[in-house]
C-alpha cells in the first residue's frame, strides 16, 4: 500500500458508497415520481458504482476478503432500493387508512 | 379519536408538565449548543495561533469544554424530546415529574460548575482526589467523578419517569416499548465513565464499549425513536408504519452496530481478528442510514412535500441525508483496516466526527425545536421563510468545516502517517504542509458561516411567525392522525 | 380493526407488514450480537490485560524496547530485547505496576488525551504518543537541549518543563507535572511502546517513497 494508492483507494471507496446513494435516492425519485429521466440518472449512478467496485477490485492494493465484500456489496446495491421501496409501498398500503 | 388539531396547540389548551421540562431542556440544550460553538472556533484558532492564552488556557482544556458541551447538549435535547412527546402518548403526565424537576436544576448547575471547574482550576496532582473532584481525562467523559455521578441519577429520574409512566399509564406502545428496553445500555454503558485502568489497552477497550455504543447504538435508537414521533407529527404517517420502521432500524443499527464497535479495536492492542470482524460489520452501518434516505424520499414523493411544519420536516428530510453522508460515506470512507491505519487518529478522524454527529442528532434535535415552536405558538402552519437562513448557513457551514478538515486529513494521514513515519518529525511536517493548513484556516471560515446559522437558528426559534391559514385543501380533518395509544 | 393491516394475498405477506415480526427480528440480532460480542470480548481480554498476549506486564520497562516490521504478519511489531534499565532502576513486579498507576493517573489528571493520542485515541494538537519512547527526537533534540546524559532524564527534563524547551511554534503547556510525576510518565510511555498495535503506527521512524 503506497501512500498515493492508500489515498486514492480511500477515496475509490467513498465515491463507491456515494454513488450507491445516488442510485438509490434517484431511484426511489424516479420510481415516485414516475420520471423516466431520473431513472435513467438512477442506472447511471448505479453502473457508475459497479465500475467503481470493478477498479477497486482490479486496481487497489485491499486484500482480498474486502475486494470481495465490495464486489458483493456492489451486486446487492442493485436490489437493495426495488426491494426497499417495495416494502415501503407494501407498508403504507396496509397501514394508512383509505382517502 | 383525535382529530388532526389533537397535536396542535389551542390556546385553551395547557402543556403537560413533562412538555414544560422538555422545553427546559431544549432551552439549555440550544443554549449549550451555543457554547459548544464558541469553544469549537477558540479550539480552531489554536491551529491558526498557536501561541494563543499559552499556559492560561491551552487547547486540552478548550477542546474539552467543546466535545463536552457536543455530549451534554445533544443529551438534552434527546431527553427534551422525549420527556415532550412521552405524556401525549400515554396520555397522562410523566410519574415522577417532580423529581424529574429537580434533577433537570441539578443538572444545569453541575454542568456550570464543571465548565467553571474547566476554566478556572483545569487539572490536578496525579491522584484519586483530581478524577473526583478536577479531572478525569478521558475523552468526552473528563468531568469529574462527583459530576459523573449527577449523569447517573438525572438518568436514573429519567428512566424511572419513562417506566413509571408507563405503568401507571398502563400502556406500553410499541415505541415506548423500544425506548424502556433502550435506558438500559444507555444507563448501563456510562458505568464505564469511572474507569480509571492503569492498563491503557484495557480502559480503551472498555471506554469504547461507552462511547460508540452511546453515539452509534442507544443514541441512534434514541433519535429513531425521536423521529418516530416527528413524523407522526408532521407527516401524519400512522403509528403501525413507524413502529414497524423502528423495529427494522433498530435491527439493522444494532445487528451492525455492536460488531461494529470492533471498528475501534483495531489498534488498541486487541487480536488482529477485529481488523477483520470490525471492518466487515462497520462496512455494514451505513446500510441502515441507506434505508432511511429510501424512506424519506418516499415520504417526500408520498406527500408531495406537504406537511403542517416545513421547517421540521426540511430538517428531519435533511437528517437523512447528512446522516448517511456524514456517517455513512465518510465513515466508509476510512473503516477498512489498510485505509484506517494511515487515517486513524487524524483530522480525517475531526471530519468525520464533526459531519456524523450533525448529520445523525444535530439535524433531528433542531427537528423537534420546530414542532415545539410550532405547539407553542399555536400555529396551524408553519411555513414562513426565516428558518432558510438558520437552515441555509448551518448545512453551508458544516459542509464546509467537514470538507476543509477532509482535505487538511487527508494531507496529514499522507505527509505524517503513510510517508512520514509518524514520528514528532512528521507530525510538524505534516503540520505544516500548505493543503494540511489551507484547511484548517477554511474549516475556522466555515465555522464562523456555522456559528451565524446558530444565531439565525436561535433568531428564528424565538422570534414570533405571522400566523398563515392552512392551504384550503390541506383544511379537512386528517383521517391520517395516529390513533389513541394502542397497548402493543 | 387498527391492529391488523388491510389483508393480503398470502399469509407471509401479511407478516412482513407487522411490526411484532420486525421486533422479533430486531430483539433476536441484538441478542445474537451480544452474545458474540460477550464471548470476543472474554477472548480479547486474555490478549489486553497486562501480561496478556500483546500487552506485556509491567516490568518489561527493565527491557530494552523496539518496533521491526514482521514480514510474516505484514505489520509492524514491539521487539522486547535484553534488559536495559530505566533510571539506572530494576523494577520488581510490584514497583512496576506502582509506577505505571501513577503515570497512568498523571494521563488523566493532566487530560493529555486532549491534546495527544494514544494508539491514536485522543485529540490531535500534539503528536500521537504510541510509540512516543521510541522517537529520535528525545535523543536527537531534546539530550542535547536539556543536556541531560540519558533519553529517560531528558524526556523527564522536558515533562517538568515543556515550555521551557520547545522544538516548534505550537509549544506544550506546563502542567506542573513534578519529578515522581514525570518518572513514572515516561516509565508509562516506555511500557506503552512495547504493546502489540497489530502495526499502528506503521512504519514508525522510517519514511517511505510516495
Amino acid at each position: 500500500m503506497t501512500p498515493v494508492l492508500f489515498l486514492l483507494t480511500a477515496i475509490l471507496l467513498g465515491l463507491f458508497m456515494l454513488c450507491g446513494g445516488a442510485w438509490a435516492l434517484l431511484y426511489c425519485l424516479g420510481q415516485t415520481r414516475g420520471s423516466k429521466m431520473i431513472m435513467r440518472a438512477g442506472l447511471a449512478s448505479y453502473a457508475l458504482a459497479v465500475i467503481l467496485a470493478l477498479t477497486i477490485a482490479l486496481a487497489t492494493p485491499l486484500q482480498l476478503k474486502w475486494k470481495v465484500l465490495i464486489m458483493v456489496s456492489g451486486l446487492a446495491y442493485a436490489f437493495i432500493p426495488p426491494i426497499t421501496l417495495r416494502y415501503l409501498e407494501r407498508l403504507h398500503a396496509a397501514w394508512e387508512p383509505h382517502a | 379519536m383525535s382529530t388532526s388539531d389533537s397535536h396542535t396547540l389551542h390556546r385553551s389548551e395547557t402543556l403537560y408538565r413533562s412538555q414544560k421540562l422538555g422545553m427546559k431542556y431544549l432551552i439549555a440544550a440550544v443554549a449549550l449548543f451555543g457554547v459548544m460553538i464558541v469553544f469549537g472556533f477558540l479550539s480552531a484558532l489554536y491551529y491558526l495561533f498557536p501561541g494563543m492564552f499559552f499556559n492560561v488556557f491551552d487547547f486540552n482544556m478548550s477542546k474539552t469544554l467543546h466535545i463536552d458541551t457536543l455530549v451534554i447538549w445533544i443529551l438534552m435535547g434527546l431527553i427534551g424530546s422525549i420527556y415532550w412527546y412521552l405524556p401525549k402518548e400515554l396520555g397522562r403526565e410523566v410519574v415522577g415529574i417532580r423529581a424529574a424537576e429537580w434533577f433537570f436544576w441539578i443538572f444545569c448547575a453541575a454542568v456550570a460548575v464543571v465548565a467553571l471547574i474547566f476554566l478556572f482550576v483545569q487539572t490536578g496532582k496525579a491522584n484519586m482526589w483530581t478524577l473526583w473532584f478536577i479531572q478525569q481525562g478521558r475523552k468526552y467523559v473528563e468531568a469529574p467523578r462527583w459530576a459523573a455521578l449527577g449523569i447517573v441519577g438525572v438518568m436514573l429520574v429519567f428512566s424511572y419517569n419513562v417506566i413509571g409512566t408507563a405503568i401507571k399509564a398502563n400502556k406500553v406502545t410499541g415505541i415506548v416499548w423500544v425506548l424502556m428496553i433502550d435506558l438500559i445500555p444507555l444507563v448501563g454503558v456510562y458505568l464505564f465513565a469511572f474507569d480509571s485502568d492503569t492498563n491503557m489497552s484495557n480502559d480503551l477497550y472498555w471506554w469504547w464499549w461507552l462511547v460508540h455504543m452511546w453515539v452509534e447504538s442507544t443514541w441512534e435508537i434514541l433519535i429513531g425513536i425521536i423521529m418516530a414521533w416527528v413524523l407522526m407529527d408532521v407527516m401524519g404517517t400512522p403509528r403501525k408504519i413507524v413502529e414497524a420502521w423502528l423495529y427494522i432500524e433498530v435491527m439493522l443499527v444494532l445487528g451492525a452496530g455492536i460488531l461494529g464497535l470492533g471498528h475501534h479495536y483495531f489498534w488498541i492492542g486487541t487480536p488482529d481478528y477485529w481488523l477483520s470482524i470490525g471492518g466487515f460489520f462497520s462496512a455494514l452501518e451505513p446500510l441502515p442510514l441507506l434505508g432511511m434516505v429510501v424512506h424519506a424520499v418516499y415520504d417526500a414523493g408520498m406527500h408531495k412535500m406537504k406537511t403542517r411544519n416545513r421547517p421540521a420536516y426540511i430538517w428531519i428530510t435533511t437528517e437523512a441525508f447528512l446522516n448517511f453522508i456524514g456517517a455513512g460515506i465518510w465513515g466508509f470512507m476510512m473503516t477498512l483496516p489498510q485505509i484506517n491505519l494511515f487515517s486513524h487518529g487524524t483530522q480525517w478522524t475531526v471530519s468525520h466526527g464533526h459531519f456524523a454527529f450533525y448529520g445523525a442528532y444535530v439535524c433531528g434535535i433542531i427537528a423537534v425545536l420546530y414542532v415545539v415552536k410550532q405547539k407553542v405558538s399555536g400555529m396551524e402552519l408553519l411555513a414562513h421563510r426565516r428558518w432558510y437562513w438558520g437552515y441555509g448557513l448551518l448545512n453551508l457551514g458544516m459542509i464546509g468545516m467537514v470538507s476543509a478538515l477532509l482535505l487538511s486529513g487527508m494531507a496529514q494521514a499522507f505527509f505524517e502517517r503513510a510517508t512520514g513515519g509518524s514520528t514528532l518529525m512528521a507530525f510538524v511536517i505534516a503540520s505544516e504542509d500548505p493543503w494540511f493548513t489551507a484547511g484548517l484556516w477554511a474549516r475556522a471560515g466555515f465555522g464562523i458561516i456555522f456559528a451565524a446559522g446558530y444565531v439565525a437558528l436561535v433568531y428564528d426559534l424565538l422570534a414570533s411567525v405571522k400566523q398563515v391559514p392552512l392551504p384550503t385543501d390541506q383544511r379537512r380533518p386528517s383521517v391520517v392522525r395516529s390513533a389513541e395509544p394502542e397497548v402493543a | 380493526m387498527a391492529d391488523c393491516p388491510r389483508r393480503q394475498e398470502g399469509g407471509a405477506s401479511v407478516q412482513i407488514q407487522d411490526p411484532l415480526f420486525w421486533r422479533a427480528g430486531a430483539v433476536s440480532t441484538t441478542l445474537v450480537m451480544l452474545i458474540v460480542l460477550a464471548f470476543l470480548s472474554i477472548d480479547s481480554y486474555g490478549y489486553i490485560r497486562a501480561g496478556g498476549i500483546n500487552v506485556p506486564a509491567y516490568d518489561v520497562i527493565n527491557r530494552h524496547i523496539a518496533y521491526e516490521y514482521d514480514w510474516s504478519r505484514h505489520a509492524s511489531t514491539p521487539v522486547v530485547g535484553e534488559e536495559e534499565l530505566l533510571f539506572g532502576q530494576k523494577f520488581s513486579a510490584d514497583e512496576a505496576a506502582q509506577i505505571m498507576r501513577k503515570g497512568k493517573l498523571v494521563i488523566q489528571s493532566r487530560n493529555c488525551m486532549n491534546c495527544h493520542t494514544f494508539f491514536g485515541n485522543g485529540a490531535y494538537y500534539g503528536p500521537d504518543l504510541t510509540k512516543s519512547w521510541l522517537d529520535p527526537a528525545w535523543e536527537q533534540i531534546w539530550m542535547p537541549m536539556t543536556g541531560k546524559e540519558t533519553k529517560e532524564e531528558a524526556m523527564v527534563a522536558f515533562l517538568m518543563n515543556p515550555d521551557q524547551y520547545p522544538t516548534w511554534q505550537r509549544r506544550m503547556p506546563n502542567l506542573d507535572i513534578d519529578e515522581e510525576e514525570a518518572r513514572a510518565m515516561v516509565a508509562y510511555l516506555k511500557w506503552l511502546s512495547a504493546i502489540d498495535t497489530n502495526g499502528f503506527p506503521a512504519n514508525f521512524g522510517r519514511m517511505q517513497p510516495r
